[in-house]
């Protein structure tokens, strides 16, 4: 069954369109690659599902209700959780004030304690720092808590926006195995990176967004088989 | 020196008062970047709320403070949804014009209603002895009643969790709204805090001072100086530039003519600008 589900989706910024109708489906408990070049609206994608920005067109549909209308806040409160691109943490504030505030929507308050240990678990780092203004640590911290973050509201779907970026190789690696962890654990995660063959490796579903269209889509196995995915963004 | 001393303890007092005012303005602009022009003018309603709800409905004056933060705190809420949220997003020109605006609208009911002249409230409760000088006792305790508020202010955005949501805001308001931080509840509840700071100092200063529907703008004055000292968008930096404010009030009369006392504010004023923008005590740029 799906849990989020796209019907022809447009938005963009301003007069300028970047999405031209894109339809999409997450399978409850999947793990789905958003892949595409620079430019090709992934960002825009994932603000638009979370309501940062205004959808024009279509339909967001979440656990069969139609969500296309409700501001960030109302979709946080049901489950549907963002970990933006470039961190947008609050910088002034403590590493565990930021994860405190992870922690808002009602659903994920009773969990706070279990949810803390899990994070400090995933990333012992950011427990050492844990009184740190989260501002003054380094990116690769920074990335730590921006997902740390996401996953203490207790998602149901986890959005997540460049993972990678910024972080060491073995960092990279140690966070895809977590996250397959967390899909045992039933939650759906949509992951937007730009390093195409993890990605491909660790997820069930991908979507190629091109030009603010979904251009290709399948099982990752298969789209990582799909000539014109090899030679556009793979290298082969 | 006893002349020093006591001209300085009355200006600390005072000093207080005005932190508070300006905590208000320094508040608004730390949480959403908008200068509040109204700001004078809502100092102004809170004298005349403590007025009216002492002479007509005979209530405490302090009781009478308490109910006119409140006072304070929805009608700077109202304020916000009918006037600012509308172009909070807009270029600070927007929010200048529109906050000027609500600073005309109170200014011309209000002249229309209570005219120009001043107004006293008659309480009295002597003076009192503070340290080697002899002070009114109702600057003493508007001087104490500036303090807790101040505290309690700093306690609440400090560990409270709505406290901890506007600082969130404060912050980073995007990301406030991603984690599920209902943004626009929290920037009118900013705006119904910093009203109901200029309401309370407007009540504390009508225990002492005659004032006019036009006095709050002299305050509003003194609260960008304030500000500018302690650093805007810093509350707790607005204490202190409140009690610098307040001991050269103090001080000035002494060496010259009180009508320099402005003159020196503004010299201050724009000292700071130059060398130093982001206040003594550091705040948001």
């Amino acid at each position: 069954m799906a849990i989020l589900e796209l019907r022809d989706v447009t938005s963009g910024y301003g007069e300028v369109q970047i999405l031209w109708g894109v339809t999409l489906a997450l399978q409850d408990g999947s793990m789905t690659s958003l892949v595409g070049a620079n430019g090709a609206g992934k960002t825009t994608l994932l603000r638009t599902i979370m309501g940062v920005n205004r959808p024009w067109q279509g339909q967001i549909i979440f656990e069969g209700e139609d969500v296309s209308k409700l501001p960030p806040h109302a979709k946080a409160a049901r489950g549907l959780v963002l970990v933006p691109e470039g961190r947008q943490l609050f910088s002034h504030m403590t590493v565990l004030e930021n994860l405190a505030m992870g922690a808002t929507p009602k659903r994920s308050r009773a969990e706070y304690n279990r949810n803390l240990e899990l994070v400090f678990e995933m990333f012992p780092r950011l427990k050492d720092r844990q009184n740190q203004k989260a501002g003054t640590m380094s990116g690769g911290e920074q990335q730590m808590l921006a997902v740390a973050r996401g996953l203490m509201a207790s998602p149901k779907v986890l959005m997540i926006d460049e993972l990678s970026l910024g972080l060491a190789p073995f960092l990279v690696l140690q966070l895809f195995e977590s996250l397959k962890k967390l899909r045992e654990t039933g939650i759906t995660v949509l992951l937007v990176e730009q390093n195409v063959r993890m990605a491909l490796a660790v997820t069930d579903y991908a979507y190629v967004l091109a030009e603010g269209r979904v251009e290709i889509q399948g099982p990752s196995r298969e789209v990582a088989h799909n000539p014109d995915v090899q030679k556009a963004y793979l290298g082969l | 020196m006893d002349a020093i001393l006591r001209s300085l303890i009355d200006g600390l007092l005072l000093g207080f008062v005005y932190g508070i005012a300006a905590m208000g303005l320094t508040l608004i602009w730390g949480v959403m970047n908008v200068i509040n022009l109204s700001h004078g003018s809502l100092i102004s309603l809170g004298m005349f709320s403590l007025y009216f709800l002492f002479t007509g409905l005979g209530i405490h004056p302090y009781l009478a403070v308490v109910i006119t933060a409140i006072l304070g705190l929805l009608l700077g809420i109202v304020i916000y949804a009918i006037a600012v949220h509308r172009i909070i997003n807009a270029p600070h020109l927007s929010t200048l014009l529109a906050t000027y605006s609500v600073n005309m609208i109170i200014l011309g009911i209000g002249t229309a209603i209570l005219s120009t002249s001043p107004y006293n409230v008659p309480f009295d409760l002597g003076s009192i002895k503070v340290a080697t000088s002899v002070v009114p006792t109702t600057r003493l305790i508007a001087a104490i009643v500036a303090m807790l508020v101040a505290g309690g202010l700093y306690l609440f955005l400090q560990y409270s969790r709505l406290g901890r949501y506007i600082r969130a805001v404060t912050d980073n308001r995007e990301a406030a709204e991603i984690v599920g931080i209902p943004s626009a509840q929290i920037l009118a509840f900013s705006f119904g805090l910093g009203t109901m700071l200029a309401a309370i100092s407007g009540g504390l200063i009508a225990t002492f001072f005659p004032f006019t529907i036009l006095a709050g703008g002299a305050y509003e004055l003194k609260s960008f100086v304030i500000g500018v000292l302690g650093g805007l968008g810093n509350p707790v930096g607005s204490l202190f530039g409140g009690l610098i404010l307040g001991a050269i009030e103090g001080l000035v009369p002494l060496a010259m003519p009180t009508t320099w006392t402005p003159v020196l504010e503004f010299v201050l004023f724009v000292l700071i600008l130059l060398v130093r923008p982001t206040g003594l005590f550091g705040g948001s740029e």
